[in-house]
Formats: structure tokens, sequence, C-alpha cells
């Protein structure tokens, strides 16, 4: 009998959970939509209907858009992060994860704080209302997620340069501006490239933003899926179009999936030495300058979140909002409590995190053990992903649900979403500290006569354990802050904070709306200070 | 009356990290197309002695004059020091040719010049038919070869060499000791080299500086400096067993310390650990204060086991000042 290889047991969950739970739904989905959309020739017209067509186009403008902005913004800043030394530098880095953490709804709220109907800016700055609907508050939504990937690319990039090269350029007799070319200009822009094309398929897939800032004019090929098969009941249409979103973002997917393992810094490498940052050197001041105006635009719409849940309103005082969310009202408007929403964020989030560890695990390891297979594993592991919470969410519903047996098993399908849009995220937590292991405290524990998978457990997990709880508390917030998946499967019994977040702002209660994305936010800067005072480092 | 001036000439260079003192009034000066080695432990600030030389790191104080011109606020590229490291720090992407030619392209000499250099240091470290390779199709020795090439390429006032065959496996350093010296003696091109192998740097030098903790102990010939330490430290580092003499403090080489009697006036000591290095014998003991000593021999004695008690003695010793002997702990 052929014995199954040590590296097929390392794969084999991750690879049978995603097919399961990913691809065969998702396979199925587009056979089915196909043969009732009555076959390849249906197909054209679909994709070519107006309304299909206009949201196809409004993915490819909002997404380029954003990452030509975001790369415009974030690039200068992310030479800053990655080029100086400076005060609050590695506390900063790590707060740069916080706004991809955070629900897309808060940031949209956020927008809406500053320059929507009664926004906080419009009684100085009228003109500002222009970035308060509309394409310019979708991309405005865009950038302040999105600045950040970009900044943290770059500075990954900015660090993987070697100084030794750039001091050697200098002895040969290179100016500053020639090193930055021949040492510092490649690594950057592969990074800022890296960035602008994970921003370019977060913002032409985006859900929540033209759902809420704009309507349908401005709806993405996602939201447009979403609103064919719950509003316009046509799920045969909306499968279509499903498959054609995937058409259209495979290549840019698998662009990023190649610039991103160029990008990655050799395992266990010692970061250079920085500069500091003197105020002599007029570049290190200008670069100052950008990366203090972003982080105000950025902190600032965060900040108007907090203030607006904070603000008296209605019949209460000071922090009334969080008295309304908590209220009777809102449990009858919503069906659930306040707690039932918190408890259901927290368990979903925390079931879906333990998963994406464990299955990480194998992976990492499997990917550690042969470099080569990161690549085909990778694309394997973001195609859902690439699939978009919708489809996936969509397929999932049409696929599982009645195999499972209807609403009771609805959980189980938020926290299995929740998994695989945490997995690639996750795995990469894991995987460079195993890359970056070496080999021998492991190979000495099999010649003391432990079994590999002994040996791995005594050996090298051990080591890694702060890689995992990175890892975890990555897939936790990203469990915690999913929307779009979990807004297309919940039932109200399951409402989490972010669904109900969309709910009250849908029906314009937004200083409650406010109160909840306040609490979304505290959650992640938890976890964001769980990372950093556990001298923790998250890399996308 | 002419005024003898040095070609590089350092005056009281000091450079601190974080507020902790790197170098302290590093004062020395070389003369023109000559080969001066530093050699010290590490952390005794030879890497940022160079760095600081070619501008890489800003001293706090101090000055250095390169030509009889003070260059010590010039920005790194136009100093015209040419700096190697341990790491060769090629340019991954070019050729062998390109990255020999890369200075000679910026300077924007015409095609003709960068390839009579390019060729002619190509042929003076024997690098013919690598010009088309790529780093990673080259071994460590042809890494700093191309290396060097590329520095001389640039035809800079002076090279400064940190450490940069620390990587290379002995028989292969030794021939591109001779190469690497060839190589600038045929330019006329100065050059400090820095390294913590005594050997190396007794060997490669025309003179050889002493640093510890930041502070140059001593400059002078490898001879001079080797015969005559200066310190207990220095006694050590350069490979003497520091002692305590009848009329104060000694160092004693190890194939000058003898086992027996009580001559030297020496003290007792327990064989620690008894190998042979081929034609010699190499005994390490431990005196009761608990220093080390080492003793080279071709005939040792019978009975030499670990844990013997033995006294020693020795005829040739070199006096230390008094202070300093008492003061330094015991060399391990």
């Amino acid at each position: 009998m052929r014995r199954i290889s040590g590296d097929a047991w390392s794969t084999g969950p991750v690879v049978a959970f995603v097919l399961a739970f990913a691809l065969v739904p998702v396979a199925i989905l587009f056979a089915t939509a196909v043969r009732e959309a009555g076959g390849w020739n249906a197909i054209g017209s679909i994709l070519s209907s107006p309304l299909n067509a206009a949201s196809i186009n409004n993915s490819l403008v909002q997404g380029a858009l954003s990452a030509v902005l975001a790369v415009a913004l974030g690039y200068p800043a992310g030479i800053f992060f990655g080029r100086y030394s400076w005060p609050g530098r590695t506390v900063l880095r790590s707060l740069l994860i916080v706004p991809f953490l955070l629900p897309s709804l808060v940031v949209v709220l956020g927008i809406l704080d500053l320059f929507g109907p009664g926004g906080l800016l419009l009684s100085s700055t009228p003109g500002l209302s222009f970035f308060g609907t509309g394409l310019p508050a979708i991309v405005a939504a865009n950038l302040v997620f999105n600045i950040p990937i970009v900044i943290l690319f770059t500075a990954t990039g900015c660090e993987s340069a070697s100084v030794e090269l750039e001091e050697t350029v200098a002895t040969l007799g290179g100016t500053p501006a020639r090193a930055y070319r021949e040492v510092w200009a490649g690594p950057t822009w592969v990074g800022a490239a890296v960035g602008g094309l994970l921003t370019f398929l977060f913002s032409a897939l985006s859900f929540a933003p033209p759902l809420v800032l704009c309507g349908p004019r401005c709806y993405t090929v996602e939201a447009r899926i979403w609103s064919l098969d719950q509003v316009f009941l046509d799920p045969t249409s909306a499968g279509v179009l499903a498959l054609g979103l995937v058409l259209l973002f495979l290549l840019p997917t698998i662009a990023y999936l190649w610039l991103l393992s160029r990008l990655r810094t050799i395992p266990g490498r010692r970061p250079p030495a920085r500069p500091r940052v003197s105020a002599r050197d007029p570049v290190a001041v200008g670069l100052a300058a950008e990366t203090a105006a972003v982080a105000l635009g950025v902190g600032a719409v965060l900040a108007s979140v907090i203030y607006r849940a904070l603000q008296p309103t209605g019949g209460g005082g000071a922090g009334g909002a969080y008295g309304a969310l908590f209220s009777s009202a809102t449990t009858a408007r919503l069906g659930i409590s306040a707690f039932g929403m918190i408890g259901n964020s927290l368990f979903f989030a925390t079931v879906a995190a333990m998963i994406a560890v464990l299955l990480g695990i194998p992976a990492g390891y499997a990917i550690a053990r042969r470099p080569s297979r990161a690549g085909g594993l990778g694309l394997l592991l973001f195609l859902p992903l690439l699939l978009s919470p919708v489809v996936l969410a969509f397929s999932l519903a049409n696929f599982w649900r009645p195999l499972l047996g209807g609403e009771s098993t609805i959980w189980f399908l938020v926290i299995v979403s929740q998994s695989i849009l945490a997995i690639p995220f996750a795995l990469q937590s894991i995987e460079i500290p195993l890359a970056g292991l070496s080999p021998s405290v492991r190979e000495a524990a099999e010649t003391l006569g432990a079994t590999p998978w002994g040996a791995f457990l005594d050996a090298d997990l051990p080591r890694v354990r702060e890689g995992l709880t990175t890892a975890g508390l990555f897939a936790f917030a990203i469990g915690l802050g999913e929307f779009t998946a979990t807004y297309f499967l919940v039932t109200p019994q399951y409402t989490t904070l972010p669904v109900a977040l969309y709910r009250l702002a849908d029906a314009r209660q937004f200083a409650v709306a406010d109160a909840d994305a306040g609490l979304l936010l505290l959650l992640s800067l938890a976890v964001f200070l769980a990372l950093v005072l556990g001298g923790r480092r998250v890399d996308l | 009356m002419s005024t003898y001036s040095p070609f590089l000439e350092v005056d009281r260079l000091s450079a601190a990290w974080d507020g902790l003192p790197v170098l302290r009034a590093v004062s020395f000066s070389i003369d023109p197309g000559e080969f001066v080695v530093l050699l010290g432990p590490n952390g005794s600030g030879k890497t940022t002695l160079l760095r600081c030389l070619a501008g890489l790191e800003k001293p706090t104080s101090g000055t250095i004059r390169l030509g009889g011109e003070d260059v010590t606020s010039l920005p790194t590229h136009r100093r015209g020091i040419g700096l190697m490291f341990q790491d060769p720090a090629l340019f991954p992407h070019r050729t062998v040719y390109e990255n020999i030619a890369y200075a000679p392209l910026l300077q924007r000499r015409t095609r003709s010049e960068v390839e009579t250099e390019v060729d002619g240091l190509v042929s003076l470290l024997h690098l013919e038919g690598f010009e088309d390779r790529r780093p990673d199709q080259l071994s460590g020795g042809e890494r700093q070869r191309v290396a060097l090439a590329r520095t001389l390429a640039a035809r800079p006032r002076l090279v400064l060499l940190d450490e940069p065959f620390a990587s290379i496996d002995v028989e292969l350093k030794a021939e591109l000791h001779a190469e690497f010296r060839q190589a600038l003696r045929t330019r006329g091109t100065a050059a400090i080299h820095v390294t913590h192998d005594r050997e190396e740097g007794l060997f490669l030098g025309d003179r050889v500086g002493l640093l510890f903790d930041g502070s140059l102990e001593v400059v002078g010939s490898p001879a001079d400096v080797f015969e005559h330490p200066r310190s207990a430290r220095a006694a050590r580092f350069l490979g003497y067993n520091v002692l305590d003499g009848p009329s104060g403090p000694v160092a004693v080489r190890a194939e000058d310390l003898e086992i027996g009697g009580s001559i030297g006036g020496g003290p007792s000591a327990v064989v620690a650990a008894v190998g042979t290095l081929g034609r010699e014998t190499l005994v390490i003991l431990r005196t009761e204060l608990g220093e080390r000593l080492e003793l080279r021999t071709v005939d040792p004695p019978d009975g030499f086991r670990p844990g013997a008690p033995v006294t020693v003695r020795w005829q040739r010793s070199v006096p230390l000042p008094r202070e300093e002997a008492s003061g330094a702990s015991p060399g391990r």
C-alpha cells in the first residue's frame, strides 16, 4: 500500500478545508450559474448588461484611482518608516495595521462624520463636502484603509535594501540620489507595487463604501452581486457575474502574489542600522511632514467616530449613544441585544482564529521545509479572497446550507467563512518565523530518537510560539472586523457588531452606529495593544 | 625649509554611540602608498574608525586631513576614499565587468578609458574569464577580488579594508593577502586594513597599530610592535603570557616558557590541557591566581597530564609597565 507522505499530512488539512468550504462550492455555483444562464453565449449578454457592465467599470475606476492615490501618498511615508530612525517609530509602525483590521464600515462612518451631512469639518470648510458622498467619498474611505498598507509594504521593501550596498555606492563616488536609484528604488517600488495591487484588489472588490456612501450608481461588482442575489433574487446572474469577477481579477492577484514573494525579506536577517532624522536633512524633514499629514488624515477619520459616539445625543448626555446602543429599542430594531452582538462577534472570531492557526501550523511547516511550494499554496489559499467575501458567502449558502440543514447551522458557516478569509494572513505570520528556524535543534531531537512529528512539537513549535500568537490575534482581528460574508449569511440572532453597524447606518441611526463603531475600534485597539505590548510585529 | 606633510593625518578623532565613547582621541598618519594595519579585538572600535574615515559616521570631535585637505565634513561620495567590507556587497544584478565599471562610468570617463581601466584590473586581480558572470556565480575569494577591483576602479586616494578576509578559508586567505598587497602596490594606493587576526596583521602591514577600547596604543613596524608590547593587554593580544617577574610584570612568549625549577621566579601552576599541534606540543596551564598560560615545546617532558602540578620558568622576557599589569585581568 502506498503511504501518504509527511508533506501531504502537512498541507492536506488546509487544502481540504479550502477545497471543501470555498473552491468546490464556488465551482459548483459557477457551473450551475453557467448552465442555468443557458450556456456560454448567454454569459456575454449578462456581463454586458448596462448595470453589470457599469459595476465592472466602477470596480476598475475605484480600484485604479484608490491604488494610484494610495501609492502617491503612502510611498514617501513608507520610505520615512523604512529608512529612518525616529522616536515612536516602532509603535507607529505597528499602529499602521489597525485600519486594516477595522471593518470597512467604521471608516465609512468616519468619512460621513467628517464630510457627510452635518460633518465635523463642514462648518469651517464647506468645500470639503465634496468628500462626503459619491466617488470622492468612496476613494477617501479606500485610502484610509489602504495608505497604511502601502506604507507597510514600502517600509518592508526599504528594510530589505542592503545598507552595505548603499554605503558602497557612496564610497565609489555615487551621490545619495544615485544610491537611491541603485539600492533603494528597486525594493521600495516593489513594496509600493505590492501595496498598490492590494489596494486595487481591496478597492475594486469593496462592498460597504459604495453601498453606504453612494448607492447603486457606484456599485462595484461585489455590491452588484449582492444586489442581484439578495435584492433582485437573481442568483443565476449573480453567479455569472461572480465568475466574471474571478476572471477579471485573476491576473492582478497573481501579480500581487508574485511581487509579494519577491518582497519577502530574508528570514532572520538583521534589520539595517537606520540613520536618525536630522533637522538639517531636508529630505528627511519633507518625508516627516508628509508622513505627519497622512497620519493626521487617517487619524482624524478614526477619531471622528469616537468623538461622535461620545457626543451628547437626543435625550442622553455625553455617551448617550452607548446608552441607546444597549437599549431595548435597539434590541427590538436589530432583533438582538448589544451584549448578544458582542458575544457573537467574540465567539465567531475566536473559533475562526483557532481554526486558521491550527490549519496554518502544518501548512506553514510544509512551506518552510520546501519554500518552492509557497507560490502554489499561497495562490490556492488566496483564491477565496479573490473570490471575494460575497462570492464565498453566496456559494457557502448555496452548497452547504441545504446539506447542513438550514438556518440552525448558519453560525458554522460564518465561522468557516471567517476562517477562510483569515487563513492566508495567519499562515504568513506562522510561515515567516518557521522559515527562519535553524534546523539544527530539530535534527538534534531526531538524532536523539524523536519522530519527525515529535521533533516538530518539541523543537520547532516552542520556538515559533510568538508567531503563533501573532497569527491567532491577527486572525481574530480579521474575523472580528469581517462584515461582507457575515452580512450575507447571518439571520438576526447571529448578528455581529459590524453587521449591526451597517443596519444602524442604513437606518440613519448614525449616533448609535458610531457607538457600535467605537466598540469595534476599542476591540481592534485591544488586539493591537496585545500585539505591540508582546513585542510582536505583524506583516501583511 | 620644507615641512613634512603626511598623506593622511588623523588628529584626535573621537566618536560615540548613544553617548558611549567608541573612539577616544585617535591620532595617526600614513604616507602615500603605505599599507597600515590596525589590529584589535572585537569591539575595539576598528570598524567605527574606518566608517568615520569614509564619512559613513560623524566623529564627535577631531579632524581628518587627506592630501593636505580637511575632509572631516565632506560627504562620503566626495572624499575619494574606497571602503571594502567583510561582505563584498557586489551589485547582485550586475556582471563582474559591470560591477568594476560602475565607478568609472559614474565619473563619466570615456568608453575607452573605462575599458582600459576594467581590463587592467581584471588582469591585475586574475579575473579573466569571469567578466560576464554575476556575483552569485562566484566563489567567496572571487567575490572579494571583484570587490577590490571595483574599489580600485574608482581610483580612490585611500582604500579602507574592513576585515575583507574574515570569511575566506585559510589556504585561500594567504593567496589573497599577496594578491591584494600586490594590486595596491602596483596602483600606488595607500590602504588601511583592520583585522582582529594578529598573524594576518603582522604579515600584511608596512606598519601596524594596536587599537584597544577605542584608543590607539601604538603604531610601528610589525617587528617593533610585536617585540616590544607596551602594555599587558597588548602583550596578551599578541600571544604573550603575562607573568610577575622578580622586578615586575613581564611578557613571555609561549615558546620561551619552560617547566620545572624556579629559575625565573615563576609561579606554580597546574596543567589544564595538553595537545599536539603537529611539530609542537601545546600545554595550557592555570596558575594559582587563575591566570591562563600557554607553553609550546617540541620536546615535552614525560608525565605531562592534566592536573599535574608544575612550576614555570623562562629565560627571555619583555618588561611591562607595572601599573598596566596590576590592573589587567588574566589573559584567557
